[in-house]
């Protein structure tokens, strides 16, 4: 499952639903939230725009490669668009599987590759500025680790 | 002497091309349809767009492209009778 949404996500709520009777083992986790960017947290926000249409079809992608990759029962993705504030969380990556080798790798996996490849844009906002988040070379570079 | 309707046409095709992030904000433009006269090169609808906007900009190696929601590199081949949008933006900041 693929979630580009406004609204937040539950945790527990995905946990349970990523959970196959009888066969889950393990379950590898991730959230991604806003932490403090500026001297006033109370005042900064951070808009995150996306490509619809795109930003799905490279994350079914990047969920497709996971399950080549390695034997997984289920995968659910969930990013956060539009307005955030901080301590919001922005992204849930959530991976069941017999064994936790699976589950944690493909976890790391698809964020690696979801910050490098899904089509979003954050924009920092306080009551000074408002700036595009530059995107940083250790995320195009952390993919190499992936190449076979 | 009749001439043939096929013969010496030019077929233009109207392109949608899509801006995103701070790039639409540089453009002043989310979205646009460009005509083009068959199939172009990445870096050829970049170059057309650049003048035609006075956007230098778009020239900059860090934009980035995708026809079709794939990312596309300045050699990628547009052939407009198939394509239904490219876009142009900078690197993606998710997660």
């Amino acid at each position: 499952m693929i979630s580009v949404q406004e609204q937040d996500f539950n945790v527990q709520e995905l946990y349970e639903s990523l959970c196959v009777a009888h066969k889950t083992g393990a379950v590898a986790m991730f959230v991604g939230r806003v932490r403090d960017f500026s001297d006033d947290p109370a005042q900064s926000s951070f808009v995150l725009e996306h490509y619809p249409g795109m930003t799905e079809h490279n994350l079914n992608k990047i969920v497709a490669e996971a399950n080549q990759r390695w034997t997984l029962l289920d995968v659910k993705v969930v990013h956060r668009v539009g307005k955030l504030s901080v301590d919001d969380q922005i992204v849930f990556v959530g991976v069941s599987s017999a064994h936790r080798a699976e589950a944690f790798a493909a976890c790391d996996f698809i964020m690696d590759y979801l910050k490098s490849r899904a089509a979003f844009w954050k924009k920092e906002i306080t009551p000074e500025r408002e700036e595009w988040v530059e995107a940083k070379e250790s995320d195009e570079a952390s993919l190499e680790r992936w190449n076979d | 002497m009749a001439v043939k309707a096929d013969l010496g046409v030019l077929i233009v095709a109207n392109l949608k091309v899509v801006f995103f992030a701070s790039l639409r904000e540089t453009m002043k433009c989310d979205e646009l349809e460009l005509p083009v006269e068959g199939t172009l090169t990445v870096r050829q609808l970049k170059e057309k767009l650049a003048e035609q906007l006075q956007q230098p900009l778009l020239l900059e190696e860090k934009v980035k492209a995708a026809i079709d929601f794939d990312f596309a590199r300045d050699e990628d081949l547009i052939e407009p009778d198939k394509v239904r949008e490219v876009a142009f933006f900078p690197p993606v900041t998710g997660g």
